[in-house]
């Protein structure tokens, strides 16, 4: 089983992700600012990040640059979970190389099919 | 509904930015705040609150809020949203009367306001209260990476003071938030010259704001003295992000006509979303 850090604001979004990860099995975290989920993401070593691009303290895109940047962290797979128009979030994923993206409003499968995914890249 | 208005003076940052949260919970672009940002927020773009205000029902129910930036001769709306529940209950409609008569009663006759594109519902209120649409700007993002064109020129690196005098020379309409009072009002104003060997110039101004691990970009104003915008441009961004390799970048409210756009495309910075500015004048 995995420990995955869900950096996200709005705890409605927290429990159903929670829920659908802990149905798995997986360690569930959360941070709900920029600054807790780097800390969380240094403290805890987690194996996948699912991240919301809209935080109040720093955006997503730049807490996904930090991540990225610290040479422990970087190669943890991010996943955004993003309510932003789907060409936008491509060209975000793109060009700060990030490991995947779903939009919401998603559905438990399509979050468990891309957790999977993004924890055994080989078997997909 | 009844709807009480009250002055956001009477209410603490931490208030007004959990109300402000919830305004904005469904956006496609919600851009969420802590107290520490609003409170900048409200600091770097001259934000009164006395003249701000929240919306209430008679029961005591949070029902949105709305900021006003006041400046000399003009006002600026901002941060103005309903909740979810509470909308289409007249409560947009009078938070923006507040703002309006709180810039009259000022004798301010020009007020600005910016709407992300598409947000009808929003843009359609601004209509109906007399504003009328001036120009649509871009909201660009720069991931952190190496260019791989060669620098050109001499630059030379301005700091605050010098970076301010330099925007003061700007030639164009600025955005509230781009303004040189906002820029001013900001610890973190940088800037640079450029001189390339062909003889053409121009500069740069941004700011590079520290956080936790690493510092970003923003608020870029560029200007091209003399010379092709797109090679000035280019050479502008490749000696900011050859100097600052590792921060993340956002360019807001760029015009979407500005003669660098190719430059800002070229060195990899791709739209996010569009904005739409709007001005209500009074005779």
């Amino acid at each position: 089983m995995a420990r995955i850090l869900y950096i996200e604001d709005i705890q409605d979004n927290i429990t159903l992700v929670e829920k659908i990860v802990s149905s798995r099995g997986h360690e569930f975290l959360y941070a709900k600012d920029a600054e807790t989920g780097l800390e969380k993401a240094f403290s805890s070593k987690p194996d996948l990040i699912l991240l919301d691009l809209g935080l109040p303290d720093a955006d997503g895109q730049t807490l996904s640059v930090w991540l990225k940047g610290d040479p422990s962290l970087e190669k943890i797979p991010i996943i955004v979970l993003t309510a932003w128009p789907e060409e936008v979030v491509q060209d975000t994923v793109k060009a700060y190389n990030l490991n995947g993206y779903l939009c919401k409003p998603f559905s438990m499968a399509d979050l468990l099919k891309i957790i999977e995914k993004a924890l055994n890249p080989k078997s997909s | 509904m009844t709807i009480e208005l009250i002055s956001a003076a009477h209410f603490s940052m931490q208030e007004l930015t959990e109300l402000y949260n919830q305004t904005r919970v469904d956006y496609l672009v919600p851009m969420p705040m802590n107290a520490e940002r609003l409170a900048e927020y409200v600091h770097d773009f001259d934000i009164d609150l006395a003249h701000s205000c929240v919306a209430r029902s008679a029961e005591g129910e949070m029902l949105g809020l709305s900021m006003l930036g006041i400046r000399r001769n003009k006002a600026w709306v901002t941060r103005l949203g309903v909740l979810p529940a509470s909308r289409r209950t007249g409560a947009g409609s009078a938070l923006m009367d507040f703002m309006l008569e709180g810039a009259a009663s000022l004798g301010l006759k020009e007020t600005d306001l910016e709407v992300i594109k598409n947000n009808m519902p929003a843009y359609n209120l601004f209509r109906q209260k007399g504003f009328t649409e001036t120009s649509e700007y871009l909201v660009m993002r720069r991931a952190p990476h190496s260019g791989t064109e060669p620098l050109q020129g001499n630059v030379t690196w301005l700091e605050a003071d010098e970076a301010s005098e330099t925007l003061q020379s700007y030639p164009q309409h600025l955005t509230w938030i781009n303004a040189y009072e906002s820029m001013r009002n900001s610890p973190n104003i940088q800037g640079m010259k450029i001189e390339l060997p062909n003889g053409s110039t121009g500069w740069l101004v941004y700011r590079n704001t520290k956080f936790t691990l690493r510092s970003t970009l923003s608020h870029l104003i560029m200007h091209t003295e003399q010379g092709d915008p797109q090679e000035v441009g280019t050479q502008l961004l490749l000696n900011l992000h050859t100097r600052f390799p590792h921060h993340d970048t956002y360019a807001e409210n760029i015009p979407h006509d500005d003669p660098h756009l190719s430059a800002f495309q070229a060195s990899g910075y791709f739209t996010n979303f569009a904005r739409i500015e709007m001005r209500r004048v009074i005779p």
